[in-house]
C-alpha cells in the first residue's frame, strides 16, 4: 500500500493505482474523456491534469501516472484549470456545436465538461473537419466530424472485443478514427464502441432521434438472451423500451454488452406482439377474452386432472423467471399430477441436469465466470463458446491478453477465439468430443499425471477400465486428431496448475449432452481441477435461465415423458392436451416434420407466447405473455448467479405474465398459490438446496452467487465414432453470433446483420462443388432437405459445413434429427 | 360639509371628458405590446419549420403540454415529425421561446384562441407554422 495526500486528503492504496484511481477512492473528482476503468491507460485528452508537489509543480496525467510513497497533489489550482479551459478550447474549436441535434446531448463528457468548465467563448479559429458521415450500417452511425480522439472506441474493439474494427489514420490534424481502408464499418456490431464514446461521434442508429438521453426512464434489468447474464439498463419513454444504456458499473462485464444484448431489445415494443388471447374456431384463430380463452384451458386441465393426468405434458422456455418456473412445475406436478414436463428440447439441459447432477451431486457448473480470468489454462470444447455466450468470450479475450491465460480449443471447426494471441485450436472430426475426452483422460491414467485425490473418488477403478479402448493411437483416427497431439493437451492439461473447461450447451447442439459432460468432468476430476479458484468446468447453459430451469428440475423427474417422449406421445395419442410455453419446436426442435406432425395430431395446443410463432398458429388456443421487460422476478446465469429482473414497462396490450397465468390456472385446480414474488422465491429457496437462505432482499443490485458442494464421482462413458457416409458432407449446427434461440428473430438489430439462415462451407469444398457466395443450394439429408445460402469461409475444415439453427424460414431443423452430425449433400 | 362633495363631483366631471379606458372590443381591438406571448408560431426558413426537434421546449415546459416526435428526413437531418402544443394545458410562461437554442419558436400576438371543442385547442404543427 502507498499512501498520499490528494487536495489536503490522506489516502492509501495499492501501489499499483494511478493517481486518477487514487482520487476516485477518496471521492475526489478529476475529468477524463480518454479514460476508462476497463481499458489500459491512454493519457491522450490531457483533462486530468494534476499537479504534484514532488515534480515541481509540473502539470502531469492523473490516469496513467501511477502513485508513490508520500506524493502531494492538487487536483483543482486556478493554473490546472486554466490548462483544462484550454484543453476544452481547442478540442471545441474542430467538434461541432450540434448539441440540440445530437443524440449524445446529455449523457456527453465534453458537453457536461464545457458547462462544468464555463468554456462559453473561445480564443481560437478554425474550420470544422469535413468527414464524411458512415450511414451505411443500420445499427452504428459514424460522424467522425464530433469526434475529439480519445480512442476508446479502437481500444475497447482491440483489447476485449478483440475485433479490431478501428485505428487512427494518419497524422496531426488530419488524425481520424477509420475503419480497414477507411470503408463502411463492417464488425460484429457489438456496440461496445458506442458506448464508450464521450462524445456523438458514434450513435446507435435504432435509437437516434427517438429521445433525449434525459428524458429516459432507466431500468437496471438482466439480459434475456443468453445465459452470460448480463446486466442490462433499459432506456424506457411511454411505456417503450427505446434503447440499452451503458452502466460501466453494472455487474461482472462492467456494462460490457454484446450485439443481440444492446441492439436486439426491439422484440418488447414489436408490432408482432400478441395483445388479446387468440381462440381456434372454425380452423381459425380469433380474438377472444381471457376468460373464454382461460375458461378453455381450464376445462381440459381439469379433466386431465380427472383422467390422472398422463394426458397432458408441457414444454417451457427457460426464459421464463425462477418464480414462473417453479408455479409451472407445480401446475403440473401438484395440480394436475402430471410428470410430463420438460425444456430446450430435452437434450439441451442434460449436460446439467444428468451429467453434472450425477457426476458432481447438482446440476449446475462446478466453476463461475470469475474462474475464466483467473485460470491458468482454459480448454474450450468448440470455438461456437464466443458465438453462444458473447460476453464471456470477451472475458476470454481478457484473460488470454491481459492475464496471460493459454487458450486451447477443441472443436470442428476454428472461430474468433482462434484467432488470439498463443491460442491453438486443435480441429477434431465433427462429433468425436468424447471419444477425444476419453483419450485425454487415457493419457493422463497412463502417464500417471492424475491428481493424488482422484484414485480415492468412488468409480476410478471403473473409469480407468473403461477408459483401455481410448488409446491416443487407436483412436487418433476416429477424432481425426494425431495421437501426438492428443497426448500434448493432455499433458499441458494435466500440469497446468488451474485450468478451466468451457462446454457450451442449447438446442443447436445435440452432441453436448449428459455424456459429452461426464467425460468433461471425469477429465476435470481426474487431474483434480474440480473446487478450487481458476478451475472447474462452467457447462454455459444456452438461454437467460436455462440454469435456473436446471436448478429448478423442470425436466421430468418420476418417469415422465421427456421432450422426445411427448412429442410421441402427442403423435400415438398418449398425450391429449400440450401447454406449450413460448418454446418454438417447430423451429427449434430438430426434425420439423416429425414436431408439425406431433403438434397437428394433439387433441388440444395451447401456446403462451410472446408472438404468433410458428408453434402457435398451430394452436387452439393462444395466451398473450409478457417478456422480460414487464416483470419481476430472478433469472439464474451460467456462473450461478441469482439476479434480479424489474419491471420497466406495464404489459403490452392485454398480456399478462406467466406468473399471472400459471395462478390462475393452478388455482382453479385448486392448488394454493403462494401470496406475491417473494414468498415464491421463499419457497424456493425452501425447496432448491442449493438456493436455500437467499431471498429476493438479500439477492441486492448485483445478485448473488449461490455456494454447491461437490460430491465428486466418476462416471464411465462411452463414446463412439461417427459413422459417414460415403460422399456425404457432415453437417453441425449451433448458433450465429447475433441470435439466440428464435426470440431475436423478433429483435431488429440481429435481423439487421444476420437476416437468414445459411450454410458455411470450406472454400475447397465451395469450389469443388462450384458454389460461389451467397449463390442458394439444396442441403439434403436422409430426412429432408432445405433451401439455403451458401457462405464461404476458411474456418471449416474440408467435408464439414455449419448453418445455425435460429430461423424459421428453411430452418434447419428441416434436415436434422438430433444427431450431433447430420450427413448431408450439397447440390446446386 | 359641502367642500368634500364638490370636490368629489370635480373628479366625476373631469373624468367625463377624458378618453375611456374600456375598449368597446370586438368593435375595438387592442394592439398588444411588441412582448406580448400569445399564440406560439414555429419560424419557418427555406420553406420549413426552423425546428430541428431538440425536445428543449418540452423538457423546459412546466405545465407539460408541448408534444415533440423526431424524425429523420433524407439528408439523414434531425426535424420535428410531429409537434403539438395542447392550448388547454399552456401557461404562456414563453419559457419555450427562451428554451430554444435555434430560434425556431416564437409567441404571436394573437390572443383570441377561444373555441367550441377540446380538440381544437390542440396545436398540431401545420397549424402552429409561422404564416
Amino acid at each position: 500500500m502507498v499512501n498520499l495526500t490528494i487536495d489536503g486528503k490522506q489516502v492509501t492504496v495499492p501501489k499499483d493505482a494511478t493517481i486518477y484511481d487514487a482520487a476516485k477512492s477518496a471521492g475526489i473528482k478529476i475529468p477524463i474523456l480518454c479514460h476508462d476503468k476497463k481499458l489500459h491507460p491512454f493519457g491522450g485528452c490531457r483533462m486530468c491534469l494534476v499537479e504534484v508537489e514532488q515534480m515541481k509543480g509540473r502539470q502531469i496525467p492523473a490516469c496513467t501516472t501511477p502513485v508513490t510513497e508520500g506524493m502531494i497533489v492538487s487536483t483543482m489550482t486556478p493554473e490546472i484549470v486554466k490548462a483544462r479551459k484550454l484543453v476544452l478550447e481547442l478540442l471545441l474549436l474542430k467538434h461541432p456545436i450540434d448539441c440540440p441535434v445530437c443524440d449524445a446531448a446529455g449523457d456527453c463528457d465534453l458537453q457536461n465538461l464545457t458547462y462544468e468548465y464555463e468554456v462559453n467563448a473561445n480564443r481560437f479559429q478554425d474550420e470544422k473537419f469535413q468527414h464524411k458521415i458512415d450511414y451505411e450500417n443500420p445499427l452504428i452511425e459514424r460522424d467522425m466530424n464530433r469526434c475529439v480522439h480519445c480512442g476508446k472506441c479502437a481500444r475497447i474493439c482491440d483489447e476485449i472485443v478483440s475485433y479490431g474494427a478501428y485505428s487512427f489514420l494518419n497524422r496531426g490534424l488530419e488524425a481520424k478514427i477509420g475503419t480497414e481502408f477507411d470503408g463502411p464499418l463492417n464488425c460484429e456490431f457489438c456496440g461496445s464502441c458506442v458506448s464508450v464514446c464521450p462524445v456523438g461521434a458514434l450513435i446507435s442508429r435504432p435509437f437516434k432521434f427517438k429521445a433525449r438521453w434525459w428524458s429516459l426512464n432507466k431500468v437496471k434489468t438482466v439480459c434475456s438472451y443468453c445465459g452470460t447474464g448480463c446486466q442490462l439498463t433499459l432506456g424506457v419513454k411511454d411505456n417503450k423500451v427505446l434503447t440499452t444504456i451503458y452502466d460501466e458499473n453494472q455487474g461482472f462485464h462492467n456494462g460490457q454488452l454484446c450485439t443481440r444484448g444492446r441492439f436486439g431489445y426491439q422484440f418488447v415494443n414489436s408490432d408482432k406482439r400478441l395483445t388479446t388471447p387468440l381462440v381456434k374456431k372454425n380452423g381459425r384463430l380469433e380474438q377472444a377474452t381471457w376468460d373464454e380463452a382461460l375458461g378453455l384451458v381450464r376445462q381440459r386441465l381439469s379433466e386431465a386432472k380427472i383422467a390422472g393426468g398422463a394426458t397432458v405434458a408441457g414444454l417451457v422456455t427457460p426464459r421464463l423467471t425462477n418464480e414462473e418456473l417453479y408455479l409451472f412445475k407445480k401446475l403440473f406436478g401438484q395440480g394436475l399430477g402430471s410428470d410430463n414436463i420438460d425444456h430446450s428440447a430435452g437434450y439441451a439441459h442434460e449436460a446439467l441436469t444428468a451429467g453434472a447432477s450425477e457426476s458432481l451431486g447438482y446440476p449446475a457448473s462446478p466453476a463461475s465466470i470469475s474462474d475464466i480470468q483467473a485460470t491458468d489454462l482454459l480448454l474450450v470444447v468448440k470455438s461456437d463458446a464466443y458465438e453462444t455466450h458473447p460476453v464471456l468470450g470477451f472475458e476470454v479475450n481478457l484473460g488470454v491478453k491481459r492475464k496471460g491465460v493459454n487458450l486451447r480449443i477443441v472443436s470442428d471447426k476454428k472461430g474468433k477465439l482462434s484467432r488470439l494471441p498463443n491460442a491453438a485450436t486443435y480441429i477434431h472430426r465433427p462429433g468425436s468430443e468424447v471419444v477425444l475426452f476419453n483419450a485425454l483422460a487415457k493419457v493422463i491414467v497412463e502417464e500417471g499425471l492424475a491428481d493424488s485425490t482422484a484414485t480415492s473418488l468412488p468409480g476410478y477403478a471403473e473409469l480407468v477400465q473403461s477408459l483401455s479402448a481410448y488409446a491416443p493411437t487407436a483412436v487418433a483416427g476416429q477424432c481425426g486428431m494425431s495421437a501426438d497431439d492428443i497426448t500434448a493437451l493432455a499433458r499441458e492439461y494435466a500440469k497446468a496448475e488451474k485450468a478451466l473447461i468451457l462446454l457450451p450447451i442449447g438446442i443447436g447442439y445435440p452432441g453436448h449432452g449428459k455424456v459429452l459432460a461426464q467425460s468433461v468432468i471425469n477429465l476435470a476430476l481426474l487431474t483434480g481441477k474440480i473446487g478450487k479458484e481458476g478451475c472447474g468446468v462452467l457447462i454455459m447453459g444456452e438461454k437467460n435461465n436455462s440454469q435456473g430451469a436446471a436448478d429448478l428440475g423442470i425436466h421430468p423427474v418420476a418417469g415422465g415423458r421427456d421432450a422426445a417422449g411427448i412429442l410421441e406421445g402427442c403423435v400415438s395419442g398418449a398425450i391429449k392436451t400440450l401447454y406449450v410455453v413460448g418454446e418454438n419446436p417447430v423451429v427449434s426442435y430438430p426434425n420439423r416434420k416429425k414436431v408439425e406432425s406431433a403438434l397437428d395430431s394433439v387433441e388440444f395446443l395451447v401456446v403462451q407466447d410472446l408472438f404468433l410463432t410458428e408453434t402457435a398458429s398451430k394452436a387452439d388456443v393462444v395466451l398473450p405473455a409478457c417478456s422480460f421487460a414487464e416483470k419481476n422476478g430472478t433469472f439464474t446465469s451460467v456462473g450461478k448467479a441469482v439476479q434480479k429482473v424489474r419491471k420497466a414497462i406495464a404489459p403490452i396490450g392485454m398480456a399478462r405474465s406467466d406468473f399471472e397465468i400459471f395462478s390462475d390456472l393452478y388455482s382453479s385446480l385448486g392448488g394454493e398459490v403462494p401470496k406475491g414474488l417473494d414468498a415464491t422465491f421463499n419457497e424456493i429457496a425452501a425447496e432448491v438446496p442449493s438456493y436455500s437462505g437467499l431471498t429476493l432482499e438479500k439477492l441486492g443490485e448485483n445478485g448473488s452467487v449461490y455456494p454447491v458442494t461437490n460430491k465428486p464421482r466418476f462416471m464411465p462413458v462411452v463414446g463412439s465414432a461417427q459413422e459417414s457416409t460415403a460422399g456425404a458432407m457432415a453437417l453441425v449446427t449451433g448458433s450465429a453470433l447475433n441470435h439466440c434461440g428464435t426470440l431475436s428473430l423478433y429483435g431488429e438489430g440481429p435481423m439487421y446483420v444476420c437476416p437468414e439462415g445459411y450454410i458455411e462451407l470450406n472454400n475447397g469444398d465451395a469450389t469443388k462443388l462450384g458454389v460461389e457466395e451467397g449463390q442458394s443450394v439444396t442441403v439434403r439429408s436422409s430426412v429432408g432437405e432445405v433451401k439455403l445460402k451458401a457462405k464461404v469461409s476458411m474456418r471449416l475444415p474440408a467435408g464439414v459445413v455449419f448453418s445455425p439453427y435460429h430461423f424459421s424460414d428453411m430452418s434447419i431443423n428441416g434436415i436434422t434429427d438430433g444427431a450431433s452430425v447430420t450427413w448431408v449433400t450439397i447440390s446446386k | 360639509m359641502i367642500m368634500p362633495l364638490i370636490n368629489g363631483l370635480k373628479i366625476t366631471l373631469k373624468h367625463l371628458f377624458m378618453k375611456p379606458v374600456t375598449l368597446q372590443y370586438p368593435d375595438e381591438r387592442p394592439t398588444p405590446s411588441p412582448n406580448y406571448r400569445g399564440l406560439h408560431a414555429l419560424k419557418v426558413s427555406h420553406n420549413r419549420a426552423k425546428c430541428v426537434a431538440c425536445y428543449l421546449c418540452p423538457t423546459v415546459c412546466p405545465a407539460k403540454c408541448i408534444t415533440v416526435e423526431a424524425g429523420e428526413d433524407q439528408n439523414h437531418d434531425k426535424y420535428a415529425e410531429r409537434y403539438e402544443i395542447d392550448l388547454l394545458r399552456c401557461i404562456f410562461c414563453g419559457y419555450c421561446v427562451e428554451a430554444c437554442p435555434v430560434d425556431a419558436l416564437k409567441m404571436t400576438d394573437q390572443f383570441e384562441l377561444a373555441n367550441y371543442k377540446r380538440e381544437d385547442f390542440v396545436f398540431v404543427k401545420e397549424r402552429l407554422l409561422e404564416k
